[in-house]
């Protein structure tokens, strides 16, 4: 494994942040969908509270949870797009020829977009503070280490899902039923316990089930009950580098494969 | 410098490299021409180690790239046939990415910037987006990225295509300036003049391997050129120079003679044939081109 260079990783990370600038209008897009449909749906999620618990609330928790993983989901096309273009642009092998290792490549790619999907949740959590006195139970720092961890596996399902899809139609279209079914299976659009009894059983498949579990816990509950949620946050993220790398060891074992099968003999070139 | 040998890869049932063997010493410039499919983009792709190859080896400055392609990138440069640059970013941008990327510090790559963008013509567009570029200069930009960081190896896939003469001229400047400092250039093209600007020495790719390989005198002596008589009659039955080494043909008025040396055919013909000679309009002479020598490789 190559060391990371601080040059190349500060050229790479400051270059991905000026793409990320350049083409900001899906990410702002979804932060103001996000902070509008709070807005509008706080009415119907203390409605519901009401009907599920028999207690009155103000529906902001549920709201912003519920949106801050919806829209979270939308932007992880916004993730896997940034890697898809490297691959449609041709600029994937010019890196990869690189000086520059693969670990190096995905951190300079990577954490410019995790930082833009970190900031969409800080906005929208932070618009329910100052409109509508928001206050996580378990505390701010709480809700950011959910944030985070929300985001970092967005971002890693976002480039597995890049390592799939084979043009931007593709993409755009994979993405936003994956963004929808996940969310429809959080509960964040209607509570798990309202959904049809099916979907319901299949809602733990989720992984926008357990960041609404964790947003849920940092707001209305205390830190002991994410751990579990954070766990499964990492799983799904790990699942998402995992279908990456594995996609990219394809080829080389398929470049492996067609050297042994041109040898008569069976033993590797020399 | 760049010693590759014996080199094959095999795609499926697509022989895309069988043996290709191709030395490029400091400061030399080789022109690799074969028409698509030759072999030249594989080649390219192996040495930065985008591709293994099955087998051969290919060492640079004595490292094999083939197995240890991590020391040997920071010394190429490689432009592919195919633009790849970011289209969102500015010329300017691109170019601090990828001397970023070789280690440059910020402060050299920005001087390094401004060097290059003089010399390839691109000073006036630094700051505009690539995808606001016209072709030529979408070329050039992909050419200067390949030299931001002056490695020792530049591998240029076809810079010119879509250059206008002006630019053209800037670009073939700048790569004779590289050799001269010392770099080995392997120049893939189409536009065979443009070899004999860059003074380079020739490699003809065909079926994935080199089929000739040398100086460019010395191989265009191996192909005959023509010489073209017209005389203000049919020149009738004519005696050859006495060289024996040429073909005579004659269409109505119009000889032509095809030899290796048509110019030294010329001369001795018309002393020998002074009937004709009394009728005789003009001379030309064609010599061999690097056209006529690729064309004559490829189709033996």
């Amino acid at each position: 494994m190559r060391a990371i260079s601080g040059v190349r990783l500060a050229a790479e990370l400051r270059h991905q942040s000026v793409l990320i600038a350049r083409d900001p209008g899906p990410l702002i897009g979804y932060t103001l969908m996000a902070v509008l449909l709070a807005t509008a749906t706080r009415p119907l999620y203390a409605a519901l509270h009401q009907l599920t618990s028999r207690q009155a609330a103000s529906g902001t928790d549920q709201a912003c949870a519920g949106m801050a993983v919806m829209f979270s989901l939308f932007a992880l096309k916004v993730a896997a797009a940034h890697v898809l273009n490297e691959r449609t642009w041709h600029t994937w092998d010019r890196l990869r020829s690189s000086p520059a290792g693969f670990s190096e490549i995905l951190a300079g790619k990577a954490l410019p977009i995790f930082a833009a999907i970190a900031l969409q949740q800080a906005v929208l959590f932070g618009f329910a503070a100052l409109a509508f006195g928001l206050h996580p139970h378990a505390g701010w720092g709480i809700l950011a280490i959910c944030a985070l961890a929300w985001s970092g596996c967005v971002l890693l399902l976002g480039i597995g899902a890049s390592t799939l899809a084979r043009s931007p139609g593709q993409l755009s279209a994979a993405g936003d039923i994956f963004a929808l079914l996940t969310t429809i299976l959080a509960g964040a659009l209607a509570p798990v316990a309202l959904l049809p009894g099916w979907l319901h059983r299949l809602a733990p498949v989720s992984p926008g089930y357990w960041a609404l579990k964790a947003y849920n816990a940092a707001l209305t509950a205390s830190p002991a009950a994410l751990a579990r949620p954070l766990a499964m946050l990492a799983l799904f993220g790990l699942a998402g580098i995992g279908l990456a790398a594995v996609i990219a060891a394809r080829a080389r074992l398929r470049s492996w494969i067609s050297r042994q099968d041109l040898l008569p003999s069976g033993r590797p070139a020399q | 410098m760049l010693e590759a040998s014996g080199l094959t890869k095999r795609f499926g049932n697509t022989v895309a490299l069988a043996g290709f063997d191709l030395t490029a010493g400091a400061g030399e410039i080789v022109g690799l021409v074969g028409h698509n499919g030759a072999g030249k983009t594989t080649f390219a792709r192996v040495l930065v180690g985008l591709v293994i190859p099955d087998s051969g080896a290919a060492l640079l400055d004595g490292i094999n790239v083939t197995r240890f392609c991590s020391p040997a990138r920071p010394m190429i440069g490689l432009a592919p046939q195919e633009l790849a640059l970011y289209p969102t970013a500015t010329a300017r941008e691109n170019l601090l990415l990828f001397a970023g990327l070789y280690g440059i510090p910020r402060r050299r790559a920005r001087r390094r910037v401004g060097e290059l963008a003089d010399a390839l013509l691109l000073t006036d567009v630094l700051n505009r987006r690539v995808r606001e570029l016209s072709g030529g200069q979408q070329r050039r930009l992909q050419t200067a990225t390949a030299m931001v960081h002056e490695p020792p190896l530049l591998l240029l896939d076809e810079p010119t295509v879509g250059a206008d003469p002006i630019t053209r001229d800037a670009l073939l400047a700048v790569v004779r300036k590289a050799a001269d400092e010392g770099a080995a250039v392997v120049y893939t093209t189409h536009y065979l003049p443009e070899l004999e600007v860059l003074d380079a020495t020739l490699a003809v790719a065909n079926g994935g391997r080199v089929i000739a390989r040398g100086n460019r005198a010395e191989l265009l002596s191996r192909v005959p050129g023509r010489a073209i008589i017209e005389f203000d009659r049919p020149p009738g039955r004519l005696q050859g120079s006495g060289s024996g080494s040429e073909q005579m043909q004659v269409d109505g008025h119009r000889l032509t003679i095809t030899a290796p040396n048509p110019a030294a055919s010329v001369a001795p013909l018309l002393t020998r044939n002074p009937e004709a000679t009394a009728h005789l309009q003009t001379i030309e002479l064609h010599p061999p081109t690097l056209d006529d020598l690729y064309r004559d490789l490829v189709s033996a």
